[in-house]
């Protein structure tokens, strides 16, 4: 074991912990190291110490460092800390039904439904996060709240009682499709206000059908069939409409300040090469 | 990890500053990452130099907090060696050091606190 081994283990680990840092961050960080452990091994030798304990003293240098090199990236790196935010947000809102299910009889999630509630709740504020770090307007930040809000809702309440009849009503898979006409969008249009408008409009419409169609189906089978009121049908479903248009509307607006920044980097154009 | 009281700084924070005014008093303006944790080994007595990244991550609060100033040294001055990251203690920073060196209680041994590092390589 040389010191100069442990130098480059000490180069490597901070060329990866730096990794997709900000250039300027992750030079600083990587020349200061790597003239510190120039001086150390230099200072060491001078001092005719050995270079097994020279190296020995590096790597206990670098493994001490370690907790503090993780904690520092996470305090430069935005992903990082919105990641480990929503974690600790959807770790507290479970902990409201882990706590009810020892308080009470009538609380009784099953683990999948756990693991479910955690994927909604973290995937919601994990774009949440997206929009809002990267939107420099107030309309965009606003329209993308209210589609999550929206959706979540929406998915919760097919998941949980079902926005027509029972949860287990086959036409509920209907409300699985708006969801994917809004995805899709967003997925396409990749982020941009204006895309975004078009795709929350889409998925205001497919709201709409939905309901016309469970309206339908209800109508046309006997009063015992019915999924609810004519009343219940129309409100939930228009709830929805009215979100999803009313975020359209907003990313609208958004486009037409030309303020909103689309939080996903532009498609690259054919023929065009990185260097 | 010690935790932060507002106002209060972590006590490798207040070693940082304490070292720093130590170099300072022997006419050294400035210092650079290995000779301050030398400087800080000695002071403590110990034989282990601090740790990379607890060092570094200090250094960079301390100057978030307008307690240190760094620069590139000048890279005709470097040697063929890596050019340093040089810090230097602010006012603000030599004040907080001295009322840091106020607030220690008397050392128990017979040697004068702090005690100075040999000039760093």
């Amino acid at each position: 074991m040389s010191p100069e081994r442990i130098a480059t283990l000490v180069a490597r680990w901070a060329r990866l912990y730096t990794r997709r840092l900000p250039a300027s961050i992750a030079e600083r960080r990587i020349e200061e190291l790597g003239a510190d452990v120039h001086d150390h091994i230099a200072h060491e030798r001078g001092h005719g110490v050995g270079d097994r304990r020279i190296a020995l003293g590096l790597l206990s240098r670098l493994v001490r460092g370690l907790p503090a090199d993780v904690s520092w990236r996470g305090r430069h790196s935005p992903v990082a800390r919105s990641v480990v935010r929503v974690a600790l947000v959807t770790a507290a809102i479970l902990l409201v039904p882990l706590v009810a299910m020892q308080l009470s009889g009538g609380v009784a999630w099953s683990p999948a439904d756990f693991a479910v509630a955690a994927v909604l709740i973290g995937g919601t504020g994990l774009l949440q996060q997206l929009a809002a770090r990267r939107a420099g307007d107030l309309a965009y930040r606003a329209a993308a709240g209210v589609a999550l809000a929206a959706a979540f809702l929406l998915a919760w309440t097919t998941l949980a009682v079902g926005v027509v009849g029972e949860p287990d009503d086959p036409l509920n898979a209907l409300y699985a499709g708006v969801l994917a006409v809004g995805a899709v969008g967003a997925l396409l249009a990749r982020g941009r206000p204006r895309g975004m408008a078009r795709a929350l409009l889409a998925t205001a419409l497919a709201q709409a059908l939905a309901a016309a169609v469970a309206l339908v189906v209800s109508l046309a089978g006997t009063p015992a069939d019915r999924l609810g009121s004519v009343a219940d049908v129309i409100g939930v479903n228009g709830l929805f409409v009215l979100l999803f248009a009313g975020s359209a509307w907003l990313f609208a607006r958004a486009a037409a300040t030309g303020r909103g920044r689309a939080p996903f980097p532009a498609p690259r154009r054919s023929g065009h090469r990185d260097r | 990890m010690a935790r932060r009281k507002p106002g209060t700084l972590l006590p490798i924070e207040t070693e940082i500053l304490e070292a720093a005014l130590a170099l300072q008093r022997t006419q050294q303006a400035t210092f650079h990452g290995f000779g301050l944790a030398q400087t800080m080994r000695e002071q403590r007595g110990s034989r282990s130099l601090t740790g990379h990244g607890t060092l570094y991550k200090a250094l960079g609060r301390l100057e978030r907090f307008g307690l240190l100033t760094s620069t590139w040294e000048d890279a005709p001055t470097t040697e063929g060696r890596p050019r340093r990251r040089l810090y230097a203690l602010t006012q603000q920073g030599a004040e907080a050091a001295e009322r840091a060196l106020a607030a220690r209680p008397a050392p128990s041994s017979a040697s004068p606190f702090p005690r100075l590092a040999p000039k760093p390589a």
